[in-house]
This record gives structure tokens, C-alpha cells and sequence, in this order.
């Protein structure tokens, strides 16, 4: 007796999970198809009542907007915001992977949404791990441009080259951008790689780039490509795929890029002996700060202004233009992974996310630029985001508008960064055309 | 032949034994056991979850052997393994011969020495950081003072290959725990050895070398062992403090797990089985050695 009331409860269970996945799928094919109305993706969000949020946790200042602002305001609406902080992204992209390998589908897995860009992004789209269209259909997406006729979609719409289709929501946007130690530095700061060799050999070991694979050091090596490119068209062939490109063709396009790497080596961190490179911005801030290095460059319009005011800058710091028409922007999205236990929880999280109100506070709090479209604002929305900036410090929003470049396409990247690794790092005798192709073959 | 039956009580007593092996018999196979098969049959390929499965097969081995780099990372690794295990043993023997001997406020001593085995290793990593840094207080106070015009000028301690900011962490971690072996053995000792051996005239040379080493050298062997071990595999230390390219084997392996590239993970639990066989060779063929010393002095 007791044995049968086991396994009925066991069967029991079993077809409630069934039941639940069958659920869960209908509610997202119903919402993608646009037949799920809001009020009912909220009724349901409270049902579920929680999200499980996985974002790189390196920040002291979004976590603190993350505790103090996002999970309150959710709250308000019902559903409890978990925020998982994870020290690389790539480790809420295997957990999906593993579970999805694990046969767990849609409501089973454990992960809700995922901060991500770049390959990241790539990865999880090219093993079919990805919710769905439904960026596109949240109230709040009205403050992004989803129309492709308007160039300036094409953040919205391509993550690193790779065509998003609405199932990744603008969080955050960002621009590579250097500061200068004006403390340490006399007179101008280079403006081009020329000028930074130069400035370099008149003063040996005072900068240096993060390491890739890390994308911070990715992007240096990208805009080093983009300015010298032979055809003198910057970073406009970088927007291919590495299948329409081909090898050879990059190969010829990164040659003159990878040499000036070369020769800058022995200028680097560390001149004299072996170049160092740090591991990560963190690293990268304790040496501009320390003064070991006059210029660091990584991804933030607001970097300077928050270093500046939180002290983890020197006093002498100021942003500049850097390399000039090469100043790579890109944007980083919430996504919603395939088998996200509570999918309607995260579209209601990602929902507040592109409402102006946080794109507000996480600006000011954070120093995130938002990821929404200032164009797509009433007036008094976009005038609340300008209050909000910490502000750009020796540079104007016209001389960044004016340099900037879109990132390269994620297939490239992953090449460009074998390519460093082999070229540059391991100081491989090979010409770059056998590295190349060698790192194409190696691409599965 | 009529077959020898087994009391029962004997029987029972075997049984017995296996019960209480049981529980860390269960852990060591599954767990320890279960882990190393899987490793080693990722290695050679058998990895569906990613969509790989070409077992067996040795082309991961291969490719990492092949490697002029991978040489140069098991240099390293080894390097720095057994330079600190090496000074560990000189201080932790100094440290625990003292520590024999009676000496003013000894009982706050044997408090304070103690010390750097209760701070985590990543405390002392983060120590060094402080300490040695060109950004740290030695080099600021080296600026403050004027010898230097600015942090930056400091001597590199840290970050390079030749490791002393690895080999101090492990050294500061791993005398106390020499000490305390070796210490152990001492008391157990006791003195009288060496008293008779002064008593019949041998110089200190010759009392250290042909008295004491010999009593302590289990305990030489047990913790040099474990401390080697450690040392050999341990990952944050160099990944931290080390120079960069070339890295040590565990973080050359961390690179190729954390690689946005799945396949690569194969590769990197190559690494890893490489590492375990490395120290599994040094650390057997080094016991096998003690056995035979044992054996010819007649220890059993």
C-alpha cells in the first residue's frame, strides 16, 4: 500500500514538471506570437515570484544599484529579484549549456537572464539556447529604435556583428575610451598609434593593455586593426563574418595591425624585459593609479568621472580621444536563456530595465550610459537621463560622436584573438597568414 | 584437501573491518575515483556533452607534448614547487630545533609561529599584493623616503618568472607546517640522543647530521610530501603573482577551461591529467626511494 501511494506521488510529481514545461512553452510561444497580453505576462510573473539574474559581479557600484534600487522595485511589482554575481560571464553561459545538455527545457533550468554581449551572446545563439523574440514586445521597448530603416538600430540590432532578433534587450552602451595621467603627461596626449609609439620610445614601460582573450584587450587589438587596415576604410570590412571574409582575406586585412602590435611590444609595461599585460580593468586601474602607466584605455564614458569621485582614478586623470576615428562602441543586452525557470518573471525584470526611471538611477548610481535611445524620449525623459550623467571629463560628447567605430563581428574576434595569442604572446615565428588559417580551421 | 573453514569470529571481524571502511572507501571511489576516470576520458576525447566524442583518442596529448611552451610551463610549475618546498624544510627544520630549546616568552612564540597555517592562502597572496607590489607600501615608503623618485622605479618582486612573490606565499604558509611536523618529532625524541652523543664527543655538525636528521626524517618526508604536492597544483598564487606567459601547468589549464572555445576544455583536462601524472611520478618515485633507505637502515 504505502509502495503504491510512493510511486503514484512520484508519477504524481513527474507529470506536474510535465505539466509545467508545457505550460511554460505555451506561455512563451504565445507571447512571442504577440497573443499574451501584458497584464497576464504580470499575473503570471507573480506566480512564478522570483528571477534569478546572472551578471558579472565585479562592480562594487552596480552591485549596489543592483541591491539597492533594482530588487526594491521589483519587489514593488511582485517578483523577487535574485541577483547571482558570477566573475565571468562565460559561467552562466556553460550552466545554461549544461542544463540544456541535461534535457531540462523550458521552466526547469536556472538560470532567468543573463547580462551579455559579444560571444558570449554568439555562443548561446548558435546552440539554440535562446528564449525567443521578446525584447521587441515589452511595454518599455518603446524606448528603443527596433526600425532597421534608422541607422541608428543597428546597436539594437546586431550584437557584435551577430543579428539579435529581439531576443536580447539593450541594457547598457558603452565606448572604449582612454584616460591620460595629465599629472605625468606634458602637453598633448597622442591622439593616434603613431603618436603613441612615439610618445613611448621617449618614454619607455608607460602603458600597457589588458591581456586578451579578456574583451577589454580584445577591443585595443580590434581598434589597432581598424586604424591600420590597407584599404583605409577603418572598420567597415570588420563587419563581415569570418565565413563570408575568409581567412585570407583577413589575414591581408590584420597584417599591418598585428605588425605595429609587434613593434610596440617592447615599448610596453615592462620595457626592457618581457611586456606585461594585466589580467583584467581591475589590474589595469591599480597601475594608473599607482602611476606605473600614464594612459589606460577600456570601455566607459563615465569611467573618469566615477574614478574620479570614488578615488580608484589618480587626481590627474582626463579622458581623450584616442585612437582618432577609431573609438569602438558597442552595447551589452539582457537575454533570456530557452530554458529560464520563470520566463515571465524575466521579461517583467527586463521590462524595468529599459524603463527610464532605472536607466536613470543605474546611470547615476553606476555610471552605466544607458541602453535605451534618447531620441525615442519625451523631452522631460531625456532631459531626466542628462541629470543623471556623472558627466565626461576633458572631453566633449561631439569629438566622441565624431571618432566612433562599431565593434567587429564576433566570428572575427574569436580569430583576431587566437591570432594575438599566437602572434603576439607566444611570439610564434609562423607568418600571420598560417595563424590565421590555422585559427579559422580551429573554429568549430 | 579439506578446505581450512573460517571461524566465525574471524569472519566477523572481517566484515567488521569493511564496515567501518566503508565510508571513506565510498568517497575516495566515487568521488576521487570517479572523477579521475572521468578526466582522463575527457582527455582522450569523450566528451558528447559538447558534441565531442572521438575516444580514444590521443591527439589532445599529443598536441600539448608537442608544445615547446608546455615544457617550459612544467619547468616553471616544478620551479617553484620545489624551491619553496626546499625552503620551507631549511626554516621549518631551524624554526623546530629552536623551538626544542627553552628560550625567553617561548610559550607566546609557539602561539605567534603558528600563525600563517590559519590565514587562507589567498590572505597571503593578497599580503604580497600589498607588501612587495610596485604599487605597494614597501615601494610607496621606498618613494616617501626619497630613494627612489617614484613607486613605479621599485625592484619587481612580483609578476615575474623568476617567482619570488609566488615562492615567498608559499614559503610564509608552509615553515609553520614544517615546523610542526618536525617539531612533533622531536618531542617524541626527546633529547637524550643527542645528549649521549655530545657526551661522547661529536661536534654540533656531526649531532644534526648523523643524530638528529635521521630521527626526524619521517617527518621531513610526510610534510616535505604534502607541502610539494600542494605546491605542484595549486593555482591562484601564480595566477596572481605569476609572470604571464608562460603560466605554470594549473593555470594553463584554467585558461582552457575558461576559453569562450568548448573544445578547448578538452584540451585543458589534458593539462590536467598531465599535471596529476607528473606529480604522481615525482612524489611515488621519491617514497619508493625513502622505502629503500628505510630498508637499508633497517627501519621498518
Amino acid at each position: 500500500m504505502r509502495k503504491t501511494l510512493l510511486s503514484l506521488s512520484v508519477i504524481g510529481s513527474l507529470m506536474a514538471g510535465t505539466a509545467l514545461a508545457q505550460d511554460a512553452t505555451a506561455f512563451r510561444d504565445g507571447f512571442v506570437a504577440g497573443d499574451v497580453s501584458w497584464e497576464d505576462v504580470q499575473t503570471r510573473a507573480k506566480e512564478e515570484g522570483e528571477i534569478n539574474l546572472y551578471y558579472w559581479g565585479g562592480s562594487d557600484k552596480i552591485n549596489i544599484w543592483m541591491d539597492s534600487v533594482a530588487v526594491p522595485a521589483l519587489a514593488a511589482e511582485g517578483v523577487k529579484l535574485n541577483p547571482v554575481r558570477i566573475t565571468g560571464t562565460k559561467d552562466a553561459v556553460d550552466l545554461v549549456l549544461a542544463e540544456k545538455g541535461a534535457g531540462k527545457g523550458l521552466g526547469e533550468g536556472s538560470v532567468d537572464a543573463i547580462w551579455v554581449n559579444g560571444e558570449n551572446f554568439a555562443t548561446l545563439k548558435r546552440q539554440d539556447a535562446l528564449l525567443g523574440a521578446f525584447a521587441d514586445k515589452l511595454p518599455n521597448s518603446v524606448n528603443i529604435e527596433w526600425n532597421p530603416e534608422d541607422p541608428r538600430a543597428l546597436l539594437n540590432l546586431r550584437d557584435f556583428g551577430v543579428e539579435t532578433n529581439a531576443s536580447e534587450m539593450p541594457w547598457s552602451g558603452q565606448q572604449y575610451v582612454c584616460a591620460v595621467n595629465t599629472a605625468r603627461v606634458s602637453g598633448d596626449a597622442p591622439s593616434t598609434f603613431d603618436g603613441m609609439m612615439s610618445y613611448l620610445e621617449a618614454n619607455p614601460g608607460k602603458f600597457t593593455y589588458v591581456k586578451p582573450p579578456h574583451f577589454i584587450g580584445n577591443t585595443f587589438v580590434q581598434a589597432a586593426m581598424y586604424a591600420h587596415n590597407p584599404d583605409g576604410n577603418g572598420a567597415v570590412p570588420f563587419q563581415a563574418s569570418i565565413g563570408e571574409m575568409g581567412a585570407a582575406e583577413l589575414a591581408r586585412l590584420i597584417t599591418p595591425g598585428f605588425e605595429y602590435l609587434k613593434a610596440l611590444e617592447p615599448h610596453l609595461l615592462g620595457a626592457g624585459g618581457t611586456a606585461r599585460y594585466p589580467e583584467d580593468p581591475k589590474a589595469l586601474d591599480g597601475l594608473f593609479l599607482n602611476g606605473e602607466i600614464d594612459f589606460s584605455c577600456q570601455f566607459g564614458l563615465y569611467g573618469v568621472a566615477t574614478g574620479l569621485r570614488d578615488g580608484t582614478y589618480p587626481e590627474g586623470a582626463e579622458q581623450f580621444v584616442f585612437p582618432e576615428g577609431n573609438m569602438i562602441k558597442n552595447k551589452n543586452y539582457l537575454v533570456i536563456p530557452g530554458n529560464a525557470p520563470n520566463p515571465a518573471a524575466a521579461m517583467v525584470m527586463a521590462n524595468y530595465m529599459a524603463s527610464v526611471d532605472s536607466q536613470a538611477t543605474k546611470l547615476e548610481i553606476a555610471g552605466m550610459p544607458p541602453g535605451i535611445d534618447p531620441w525615442r524620449l519625451s523631452a522631460e525623459d531625456s532631459a531626466k537621463l542628462d541629470a543623471a550623467s556623472p558627466g565626461l571629463v576633458g572631453v566633449t560628447q561631439a569629438d566622441l560622436d565624431a571618432n566612433t567605430a562599431p565593434d567587429t563581428n564576433a566570428t572575427l574576434v574569436d580569430v583576431i584573438e587566437a591570432t594575438w595569442l599566437e602572434y603576439i604572446e607566444r611570439d610564434s615565428s609562423e607568418s600571420i597568414e598560417a595563424i590565421v588559417a590555422n585559427a579559422v580551421a580551429n573554429l568549430k | 584437501m579439506p578446505e581450512t573453514k573460517e571461524l566465525a569470529r574471524h569472519r566477523r571481524e572481517r566484515i567488521w573491518m569493511w564496515i567501518q571502511l566503508m565510508p571513506v572507501m565510498t568517497v575516495l571511489v566515487v568521488l576521487f575515483g570517479g572523477a579521475l576516470v572521468l578526466g582522463v576520458a575527457q582527455s582522450l576525447g569523450f566528451a558528447p556533452w559538447f558534441g565531442v566524442n572521438t575516444f580514444p583518442d590521443f591527439s589532445y596529448f599529443a598536441a600539448l607534448w608537442g608544445d615547446v611552451f608546455f615544457w617550459k610551463s612544467l619547468g616553471l610549475t616544478l620551479y617553484y614547487a620545489i624551491v619553496a618546498t626546499l625552503l620551507s624544510l631549511v626554516f621549518g627544520i631551524l624554526l623546530a630545533l629552536a623551538l626544542v630549546r627553552t628560550f625567553p616568552s617561548k610559550t607566546l612564540y609557539k602561539y605567534l609561529y603558528k600563525l600563517p597555517l590559519m590565514i587562507p592562502y589567498t590572505v597571503g597572496i593578497a599580503l604580497a599584493v600589498i607588501m612587495l607590489g610596485n604599487g605597494g607600501m614597501l615601494s610607496r615608503l621606498m618613494a616617501f623616503t626619497g630613494f627612489i623618485d617614484d613607486p613605479s622605479q621599485f625592484p619587481q618582486i612580483l609578476k615575474t618568472h623568476m617567482g619570488w612573490g609566488i615562492i615567498a606565499v608559499y614559503v610564509w604558509k608552509q615553515t609553520p607546517f614544517v615546523a610542526l611536523t618536525i617539531y612533533a618529532v622531536l618531542l617524541g625524541v626527546g633529547r637524550e640522543t643527542e645528549e649521549a652523543a655530545a657526551i661522547l664527543g661529536a661536534n654540533k655538525r656531526q649531532i644534526f647530521f648523523q643524530v638528529t636528521l635521521p630521527q626526524i626524517l619521517p617527518g621531513i618526508i610526510s610534510s616535505t610530501l604534502i607541502i610539494f604536492a600542494f605546491n605542484i597544483g595549486a593555482f591562484e598564487a601564480p595566477f596572481i603573482l605569476g609572470g604571464g606567459f608562460p603560466d605554470t601547468l594549473p593555470v594553463v589549464a584554467w585558461r582552457y577551461f575558461n576559453d569562450a572555445d568548448y573544445t578547448l576544455q578538452l584540451q585543458g583536462m589534458a593539462t590536467v591529467v598531465s599535471i596529476a601524472l607528473v606529480a604522481g611520478v615525482i612524489l611515488y618515485s621519491y617514497l619508493a626511494f625513502y622505502r629503500r633507505y628505510e630498508r637499508r637502515i633497517g627501519r621498518n
